[in-house]
């Protein structure tokens, strides 16, 4: 690859008239040879400047915090005590630790629980949202309100839904003839309940999100596809969806990434707050959960920084594997 | 739109949708708008008459207004400069031509994936080597731009801006820094707005990093409430009064860049 | 109108921007400007320690207090241990509460040794509450202020309907051990086929609290397998298996409606619960709940704080005069009066502001009884390095797990599996 002063190569749409504002003509008033040079520089090191505030950034405050645990992730330490060097030992006791292998199989559960209907619906909403609705300001924005709720209302009103002996999902259940269910000791159903509550935080988000893709497509490609007849769903399939493409890999991406980080909501879910054992037989205990136990409940952050980096890896390869999919499945050739 | 207006298949599962996501704000004013006693005993579905009682008790209880202030000052910084800083470098990653850009994406994108959690004692280290543990700085500057927006900008720059355009302009003699203002700003509006939404939001309600970087005097809003949950018995009349009262100046930006974001959308309907 | 909001936008950035400049110029060497000393106290839930502070400073005028408040332990605990992991940015005194101590404990060397820096307080505090926070070399880490004496509260008329006599001499009767407790709890539970107690990690605790041997020996050996909570989880269990657990754990939403819903006779009842028992009972109930000091098998001790001087502190000497003034009697008397608290200091206990206090739902005279049931604990239970761990993460959510389902003698076995997983 070389830094020539073309632009990247691309689909796009049909050119569009750059829009200025008003008032805006500074337009090639310069002399031209300064110009050429000055374009030629601007060419090739502004590139660098425009992504470098996230690395200057990532290394002043991302990088220091991501080094120093996986250093810590090499002792056995425990906070406010004298670590000891260990190697990989504590690695060597996580491959080995049922406890961190149970906590995989639920992340796991929840996280394909959750995100494959989430993904599905969010579309669906989105494709809803991106009709000529009345007051579109108010159901767009209003699908997002999950985002913004506080922590401490949803903490109450789960806990009065999914109570076991007072809760009102329980009653309803009961009132149609069905049997009870303890959302807290059985573990699918425990798993079922957090990817409701997970479901519900976040679809609204990614329908969002795959909206403005959508109005990101141009008008034009849809009137083509209504001169050739195509209907409105068959417009939604042929269209639509092929042309989300990067948002449908982003949404992908970010909901894998998020997904197998599961924290709040599975703490939420547990009664009394604050304890971060996921269930009483650790039936809900995700790896995130784990690894904040081992930090700020035992106060091992050696071990916990091991679950945090064998974590990050799995993330890595399970999102690379979810990217290689997508982009198969959706694809169009391109990139 | 060209088509018909849409009819109930439309608006019935929207309107089931949003009744499902609106309802904790209502439940959160039901109980903030009764006495914590009497919500107990009747668990009633309609607002009480307590709430302005309850909202002077939260005023007298903690820093509301200085609390107050301080995230929106937080969040404000953090908002702003995460949008640009992160549509700048979106816009160099989908449109721009440079050494290292594949690897370099890959590694943003890899940096979300990295636990947070536990990140918070390093990074206090740090923050208190550079002098800004206890100020509002400790909070701003780790979250001034954020893998996610970068990711989130490429994705869609890659999509809404033709390459025709970045070209045409740089035949025109625009530099690169007002090709991406001139050119790439405009179009990417909605999704900048909705960054906006995402990065105020969850600045907001950020809260065990402000807890632990910030002093005494320096509280976010959700750091001073959560001085409301003192006691063995938690008064959650009082605590979502206070959570009530600090979700209101979050829905007035949500209306605003919400608007941005439809503002957007119709100028580019009418346009294209 | 574009044109405007986008203008409003811009100059908030900018205001944003410079406040942000201008407020980050504080001083961290602990001395303002006009030369006073200038202290921090970190607290959680409710010291009552707002006008004290402005008393002390009155009193001292070289000196500056502010205080950090938390509202809940948890979150003040937090930002306890990640400060002293990162090495900086601890109070100057910083509040700890019991459930916490063994993990400081187990790190005494990052506090000071108040024997050494503060003014001599001997003989202030009763002595199990001294000895919990003395350290192996003697030294002592913390000041006391409140505690949590443990009785035991009933409800009367459920009681009566389960045919349990309520006359003193049977109440005196029915807690009198913890064998004559779960007696009368079968009994109730058949009666009446409701539960006896709330959650059996509630009646757990306060067992295993009042043997002279913990989790732990002094040499931090893991004795759970051979003191004697082998027996105590027995007994709970069995009892749970007779239908007298509630099955709500404790703090959760569930637990508080059960107060209302009436859904069991009994509480183990340290001080500080007497406001959730009312307040989660409702009105409706008043009257209802009686405290007896008759507690099975003795007394006990549930909750309370201390107050540290970490040796990240910049000014240990004043940081521990201020925690030693606060802790001292008169202080912790107006603190009682202010938030509740029930003090720790000897003379304190026997100050008739405590003494002759009442608590109106109850229509008792709660402050004598306590002040006994606190004289009543004899033993500081010692707590080795990982007791809260075991506490919280093993034996509670194994408790849980028997009320759930699981047989009881395999919920054992695992316990002391976990217990050894977690120490070795």
């Amino acid at each position: 690859m070389t830094t020539d002063t073309s632009v990247a190569s691309g689909r796009g749409a049909a050119p569009r008239p750059p829009r200025r504002p008003e008032g805006d003509d500074s337009v090639g008033l310069v002399d031209p040879t300064r110009r050429y040079r000055f374009s030629n520089l601007d060419a090739k090191f502004s590139p660098y400047l425009f992504v470098a505030p996230f690395f200057v950034l990532f290394t002043v405050v991302g990088l220091f915090p991501l080094l120093y645990t996986a250093y810590i992730s090499l002792f056995d330490w425990e906070i406010g005590l004298d670590g000891e060097f260990v190697g990989l030992a504590n690695y060597v006791e996580l491959l080995g630790d049922p406890q961190f292998w149970n906590a995989m199989v639920n992340t796991f559960s929840i996280f394909l629980m959750s995100s494959v209907p989430q993904i599905i619906v969010a579309v669906l909403i989105a494709a809803l949202l991106n009709t000529a609705l009345r007051a579109r300001t108010l159901w767009r924005m209003g699908v997002l309100l999950p985002y913004v709720a506080s922590l401490v209302a949803l903490t109450l009103i789960f806990g009065d839904l999914f109570g076991v002996q007072y809760g009102m999902i329980n009653d309803w259940l009961e009132a149609v003839g069905l049997d009870r269910i303890n959302w807290q000791a059985e573990r699918w159903w425990s798993h079922v309940a957090i990817a409701t509550m997970v479901d519900w935080r976040w679809t609204g988000y990614n329908a969002l999100i795959v909206l403005a893709a959508m109005q990101a497509i141009p008008r034009d490609v849809y009137e083509a596809a209504v001169v050739d007849g195509a209907g409105t769903m068959r417009r939604f399939f042929s269209v639509t969806l092929p042309m989300l493409r990067p948002t449908i890999i982003f949404v992908v991406i970010t909901s894998t990434i998020g997904g197998l980080q599961i924290f709040t909501e599975p703490l939420l879910f547990e009664p009394a707050g604050g304890n971060a054992n996921g269930g009483a037989s650790n039936q809900f205990q995700t790896v995130m959960l784990y690894m904040y136990q081992a930090g700020f409940g035992r106060y091992e952050l050696g071990y916990a920084s091991a679950v945090a980096w064998v974590l990050f890896v799995v993330i890595i390869a399970i999102a690379g594997i979810n990217f290689m999919l997508t982009r198969r499945i959706a694809s169009s050739g391109e990139d | 739109m060209s088509e018909k207006r849409p009819g109930f298949a439309v608006y019935g599962p929207l309107i089931a949708f949003i009744i499902a996501s609106a309802f904790p704000f209502y439940w959160a004013f039901l109980v903030g708008s009764h006495d914590d006693q009497h919500f107990k005993a009747e668990q009633p579905w309609l607002p009480g008459g307590n709430f302005l009682v309850n909202a002077k008790d939260v005023l007298d209880k903690v820093e509301f207004w200085k609390a107050l202030g301080n995230s929106l000052i937080v969040s404000g910084t953090v908002t702003v400069s995460v949008v640009v800083l992160s549509s700048l470098a979106g816009f160099a990653f989908a449109k721009l031509r440079f050494k290292g850009r594949g690897p370099l994406l890959v590694f943003v994108v890899a940096t979300l994936a990295v636990p947070t959690q536990l990140g918070i004692i390093p990074l206090y280290m740090a923050m208190a080597e550079f002098g800004w543990a206890g100020e509002l700085g400790a909070v701003i500057v780790p979250n001034l731009i954020t893998a996610f927006g970068v990711f989130w900008m490429r994705q869609f720059i890659a999509d809404a801006v033709p390459d025709e355009l970045v070209e045409a302009a740089r035949m025109d003699g625009c530099s690169l820094l007002s090709t991406y203002w001139h050119v790439c700003l405009p179009a990417v509006r909605p999704a900048a707005a909705m960054l906006g939404i995402f990065t105020f939001m969850t600045s907001w309600n950020d809260f065990l990093w402000p807890l632990i970087a910030l002093n005494a005097e320096n509280p976010t809003i959700q750091v001073a409430l959560e001085k409301l949950k003192s006691g063995y018995y938690v008064n959650n009349s009082l605590v979502l009064a206070g959570t009530t009262m600090a979700t209101i100046p979050v829905l007035i930006v949500f209306l605003v860049l919400g608007r941005q974001i439809v503002a957007g959308i119709m100028q580019g309907a009418v346009k294209g | 109108m574009r044109n405007r909001r986008a203008g409003l936008g811009s100059l908030l950035a900018c205001t944003a921007v410079l406040a942000a400049v201008t407020t980050a110029c504080g001083s961290d060497s602990g001395t303002s400007a006009d030369g006073k000393i200038e202290l921090t106290i970190a607290t959680f839930n409710q010291f009552g320690y707002e006008e004290l502070l402005k008393e002390y400073e009155a009193a001292h005028p070289n000196i500056k207090v502010s205080e950090r408040k938390t509202g809940q332990a948890a979150d003040h605990h937090k930002n306890l241990f990640t400060k002293m992991a990162a090495g900086s940015g601890l109070s100057d005194v910083e509040g700890v509460e019991e459930g916490y101590l063994s993990q400081v404990m187990t790190r005494a060397g990052q506090f000071n040794n108040l024997k050494e820096i503060g003014p001599n307080v001997d003989g202030r505090w009763l002595d199990w509450k001294t000895k919990s926070v003395t350290a192996k070399g003697g030294e002592l880490i913390g000041y006391g202020t409140d505690i949590g004496p443990l009785a035991m509260c009933y409800r009367k008329d459920l009681l009566e309907a389960g045919g349990i006599p309520t006359d003193e001499a049977g109440i005196a009767a029915t807690f009198a051990t913890w064998d004559s407790y779960f007696a009368a709890g079968k009994q109730y539970a058949e009666k009446t086929g409701k539960a006896w107690f709330d959650s059996a990690a509630q009646i757990f605790n306060p067992m295993h609290n009042q043997a002279e041997l913990g989790y732990f020996d002094k040499d931090d050996k893991l004795v759970i397998d051979s003191n004697g909570d082998k027996a105590i989880w027995g007994k709970v269990t069995a009892a749970v298996a007779q239908g007298q657990s509630a099955k709500l754990k404790a703090w959760t939403p569930e637990w508080e409606t059960g107060f209302r819903e009436s859904a069991f006779a009994t509480k183990t009842c340290p001080a500080w619960l007497l406001g959730n028992i009312e307040k989660n009972s409702g009105p409706e109930h008043k009257g209802k709940w009686v405290v007896t000091g008759s507690f099975p098998d003795g007394g006990g001790n549930w909750g309370g704080s201390f107050l540290t001087v970490p040796k990240q502190s910049k000014h240990p000497k004043e940081a521990a005069e201020l925690a030693a003034w606060l802790t001292a009697p008169e202080q912790q008397i107006k603190a009682f009066k202010a938030k509740n608290t029930f003090p720790s200091q000897l003379e304190a206990l026997d100050n008739p502001e405590l003494t002759e206090s009442t608590n109106e739902y109850f229509g008792q005279q709660v402050g004598k009884l306590y002040a006994e049931q606190a004289k009543k604990v004899d033993v500081a239970q010692y707590k080795g390095p990982k007791d809260g761990q075991i506490q919280d993460d093993i034996v509670g959510p194994a408790l849980l797990s028997v009320e759930q389902g699981t047989n009881a003698d395999e919920a054992w076995k695992k316990v002391v599996e976990d217990a050894q997983k977690a120490t070795k």
